[in-house]
């Protein structure tokens, strides 16, 4: 039987874009100079801790798109996944917990969540969630989930920030973290910190976004005080786990990073 | 009309000897009748032919059997057969009286009491008829004994107990120098002191003094609700759930509903209906309720009347509960990060009795230290002196490795259950169980499975729990009050996230809860007592996803942990543990104060100066040395009365070159005249079994007329042996003309005279 020719283009477009879907859903991406270490991971492996990734829906006007860098549209997936997978093989080798090789990404709009009882959301300046997809995630943090967001900056990010975390504790405060706080010291003692630049410092040296100038390190707390929602603000920690294995990238902000991380996991393991 | 036949009371014969006085040599009387059988069998055989056919070879053996059996009685009596025996001498002997004048002899039945039916009884010739051959005592019998110069000197059944053992001993005692020829115990048996004991019985034998029983009363109380008891722990955690098993029995309301209740106080703590089991069997409910706040608790435990219901006083008792409100500390080990350690310690988060000390591994070189009480604390990791150990009152492994402890910490987490009386829960994990390697650990006796011999038992895959039939009837795995309700409630909770093979349960083990995991079903949550002490497992670090997969504010997951966490240290006892062998005396306030005292490595501690600081009622305080107990090292006792009525709080403490090793607190509480409330029916077994074991008789108020007749027949008093002629009793009369008779018609009709 012959195929006519638009046929056979129609479906060779739909060939092609199911091919990149599913290498999209499988975490892989078509751009950038990711070496292919990094995908190596076994999915299927079982494991006590999956790192989740939060994957909201970005307010209109913002980027959906997907990848690494800044620049492009990123919202939820910003640094996705080789961040997640550089910052994993630090908790593997770092710690006792035992940890599946790649991440785990989560919804609000189904209960797969709350198999996952720690979440990581980046440029949560642009998330948005719909009444059910806030008490959902309101459920999650107030039965035990624990929420750590990073990576969004200045004035104008935090305002839209807080619009959404008002849709899921309304009246819960947020309060600056000081430097005893049992976060910072659950695994690393982290008395002293400093801004983590994102990839951006290579180039332009400087370790701010916006008018971000001052690293905010904040939190959300529970009736009985512990930590639920963890606020990196005015940093960009997934760059640092992202750009950890360049030369140009400094160690020192790397090295933070991943303590940090690694401190907020094991809080939200212990707490 | 026995004695018409055999001129003797039926006593006589039966504790009398048999003899036979005739002087010729007792070898020959066989003989002589087995010859006098041989020789009427020879004679008859002889004339067996003449006789034919009306005299066939059975009819014979007939005659031959009858002659025989005349002959061989003739023979008997020429060797003078006789009964010998003890007989009290008239005039000479006492006969003691003694008459129950306690509350349950007021019970009316058939238009007079108990005690007026014994009164009349007595004063229809039975007393004057004894009188006639013995002096007689009177007493009057309640929870003491007290002579009485006559019948009018009783109380109307007023007094609030009976004690039918300690006046039996009374009487022995306070008679020991007078010929008591017998006791006659007028009663209905309702005996409060729990019965009568082996000093008792061994006092009237070896007098050898027959107590004559004559019981008085309904053998069953119609349309009567009793409760038995009520079995509820003595000593409680504040907030805890507690299980309390009522047993009753009733009569004349069988399949009808009533309501059973616990109170504290005016406080309602739980109630629910039951329907009444068939009249006279033992029925067993169960209750459950919170215990609250802390404190010396009198629960009541009752079943409400029904209308037609005439004794009410008997459908509830009371029992004390302790709750105490000590904090119990849990020391939690744990291998690696995980969320099952997250979750168990957020559930104890509420608990403001539990708290669990935890330490994690969380890299290779640290461990994280949560809910210390002081910077050292588990410093240096798991504790390697027993003192240090022992300062908690359980243990959870969760996934950690047995080689992680030395052979000496082993050593020691096995006198932590054995010898300090902990807990011990092991959990699942991947470093766990048989993962774990403790199956070939020296822990390995004290776990309540036979671990798998093989690895890669864990697996993290979903697993279903249930409730088995011994978890439904336990306060662990109670999530809903209602029995039925707390099953279903069960099947709908969310799969575990993890599960892991634990194994063969041990014998003596309890499966409370298993798990179903694809088509394999498998132990869940096992428990068993070990030593002192008690252990567990539960074979996943999964039941976190009870807490994050239902709805926000279910308590499932928490309720959970606090009860098997409560379950796991709850009954781990201090230093010091006091002890009284009954909390509710009844009518006599005598009691015996025990302690167990122990050093900080809970070795029994001989040498320490124990006493007991005694609180009751109006004041009532004292303190009371307590001695040590030769044969038990580290045992101590004190003898104490308690005067009044009420409840008393006695708390003991300890001490050892000045230094306090420990206190505990026991409370008990006297009860006078309830005990008269309970058991109002006859106890027939208990008055048969006196006289039985004594040499008396047991008697029907009806038959007090023979006791005059059959009392003389007594080892005990001033007494002469008497020997009784038994030729002449008219019954061998009457059997030899019967059989002479019988044998004369019998060939009459043959045709053979």
């Amino acid at each position: 039987m012959r195929i006519p020719p638009r046929v056979s283009v129609a479906l060779s477009l739909v060939c092609l874009t199911s091919v990149l879907i599913v290498l999209r859903v499988n975490g892989a991406q078509w751009f950038g100079g990711d070496g292919p270490e990094y995908y190596s991971g076994n999915s299927n492996e079982k494991a006590e801790f999956y790192w989740s990734r939060l994957r909201y829906s970005p307010r209109v006007g913002q980027g959906g798109g997907y990848g690494y860098g800044y620049g492009f549209g990123a919202s939820w997936s910003r640094d996705y996944p080789k961040a997640d997978r550089q910052f994993l093989m630090a908790l593997r080798r770092l710690t006792r917990i035992q940890a599946r090789s790649t991440e785990q990404v989560v919804d609000l709009d189904s209960d797969e969540i709350y198999n996952y009882p720690w979440v990581y959301a980046v440029q949560v300046e642009s998330w948005s969630f719909t009444d059910a997809e806030a008490k959902r995630l309101r459920d999650y943090l107030l039965k035990g989930g624990f929420l750590m967001v990073d990576d969004f900056h200045g004035t104008a990010d935090w305002q839209n920030f807080m619009e959404g975390m008002r849709m899921v504790l309304p009246n819960r405060p947020v309060e600056d973290l000081n430097d005893n706080d049992e976060i910072f010291h659950v695994l690393y003692d982290l008395g002293e910190r400093f801004q983590v630049p994102g990839e951006q410092y290579v180039s332009t040296g400087r370790t701010y976004e916006k008018d971000g100038y001052v690293p905010k390190w904040r939190a959300i707390r529970d009736d009985k005080g512990r930590v639920m929602v963890a606020i990196c603000h005015n940093m960009h920690l997934g760059d640092a786990w992202e750009w950890a294995d360049t030369a140009e990238y400094p160690e020192k902000f790397a090295s933070l990073a991943f303590r940090v991380g690694l401190n907020y996991i094991m809080y939200g393991m212990t707490h | 009309m026995f004695q018409f036949f055999f001129k003797y009371p039926i006593a006589m014969f039966s504790k009398g000897e048999f003899v036979l006085l005739g002087s010729w040599p007792k070898w020959i009387l066989p003989c002589l009748i087995a010859a006098c059988a041989a020789g009427l069998a020879f004679l008859i055989h002889s004339r067996l032919k003449q006789a034919a056919p009306r005299l066939n070879i059975w009819r014979a053996g007939v005659v031959w059997l009858l002659e025989s059996a005349i002959a061989g009685l003739l023979l008997v009596l020429l060797w003078q057969p006789a009964i010998v025996i003890a007989e009290l001498k008239p005039q000479q002997n006492i006969i003691a009286i003694l008459l129950d004048d306690s509350r349950s002899m007021g019970i009316m039945e058939n238009g007079a009491t108990r005690e007026a039916q014994a009164v009349k009884a007595l004063q229809n010739g039975a007393l004057a008829a004894l009188n006639k051959n013995f002096q007689t005592r009177l007493y009057r019998l309640d929870s003491h004994l007290t002579q009485i110069p006559d019948l009018d000197e009783l109380h109307d059944a007023s007094a609030p107990a009976t004690r039918i053992g300690d006046s039996l001993k009374q009487v022995a005692t306070e008679t020991s120098g007078l010929p008591i020829g017998a006791i006659i115990l007028l009663s209905d048996g309702a005996d409060n002191s729990g019965g009568i004991d082996l000093d008792t019985i061994s006092a009237m034998r070896s007098r050898r003094i027959p107590v004559h029983a004559v019981g008085l009363g309904s053998e069953r109380m119609p349309n009567d609700i009793e409760i038995n008891d009520a079995v509820v722990a003595p000593r409680a955690l504040a907030d805890s759930r507690l299980s309390a098993t009522v047993t009753l029995h009733q009569a004349g309301f069988a399949g009808r509903k009533a309501t059973l209740t616990a109170r504290d106080g005016e406080k309602t703590l739980a109630t629910r209906e039951i329907t009444l089991a068939a009249d006279g069997s033992i029925q067993t409910e169960g209750l459950l309720f919170n215990a609250g706040e802390a404190g010396a608790k009198a629960l009541e435990f009752s079943v409400d009347p029904l209308p037609e219901e005439g004794n009410r006083a008997n459908n509830s008792v009371t029992r004390l509960v302790n709750v105490e409100s000590d904090r119990r500390r849990i020391l939690y080990v744990e291998g690696e990060p995980r969320w099952e350690y997250k979750f168990i310690r957020r559930a104890e988060d509420d608990d403001r009795i539990v708290q669990i000390v935890s330490m994690l591994r969380t890299t290779e070189n640290k461990i994280y230290r949560q809910g210390i009480s002081d910077p050292k604390e588990l410093a240096e990791g798991f504790p390697t002196r027993a003192e240090d150990l022992f300062g908690y009152q359980a243990i959870i492994i969760g996934s950690v490795e047995a080689g992680y402890f030395t052979p000496a910490q082993q050593d020691l987490l096995r006198d932590f259950v054995d010898r300090r009386g902990g807990g011990l829960l092991f959990l699942g994990g991947r470093s766990a169980l048989g993962d774990g390697v403790w199956g070939g650990s020296s822990v390995a006796d004290l776990l309540p499975v036979a671990l798998p011999n093989k690895k890669d038992t864990f697996h993290r895959a979903p697993a279903m729990a249930e409730l088995t039939p011994a978890g439904a009837d336990s306060t662990i795995c109670r999530l809903v009050d209602d029995p039925d309700r707390n099953v279903e409630r069960w099947k709908k909770l969310p799969y575990l996230m993890d599960y892991q093979e634990a194994g063969t349960p041990k014998p003596g083990a309890a499966v409370l809860a298993e798990m179903k995991a694809g088509s394999r079903t498998m132990p869940l949550l096992i428990t068993e007592n070990y030593g002192r002490g008690r252990t567990a497992v539960l074979a996943t670090g999964g039941t976190w996803r009870w807490q994050m997969s239902q709805p926000l504010g279910d308590t499932t997951h928490d309720m959970f942990w606090q009860q098997l966490l409560r379950w796991l240290a709850a009954d781990t006892r201090g230093q010091i543990v006091a002890s009284v062998p009954n909390q509710t005396l009844f009518d006599d306030g005598h009691i015996q104060l025990s302690a167990e005292v122990r050093d900080k490595s809970y070795q029994p501690a001989a040498d320490a100066q124990v006493e007991a600081h005694v609180v009751g009622p109006n004041g009532i305080s004292a303190m009371v040395e307590m001695n040590p107990v030769s044969e038990t090292p580290g045992s101590y006792q004190a003898e104490w009365t308690a005067e009044k009525p009420g409840s008393y709080v006695a708390e003991i403490t300890a001490a050892r070159g000045g230094e306090e090793m420990g206190r505990d607190v026991v409370t008990f509480q006297r009860m006078d005249g309830v005990a008269e409330n309970f058991h109002a029916e006859q106890n027939r077994e208990l008055l048969e079994r006196l006289a039985s074991q004594t040499g008396g008789r047991y008697y029907g108020p009806e038959e007090l007329s023979k006791l005059s007749d059959e009392i003389p027949f007594s080892e005990a008093g001033i007494t002469v042996h008497e020997t009784k002629e038994l030729w002449n009793m008219p019954a061998v009369f009457i059997l030899i003309l019967l059989l002479r008779m019988s044998e004369w018609l019998l060939r009459r009709k043959w045709g053979i005279v």
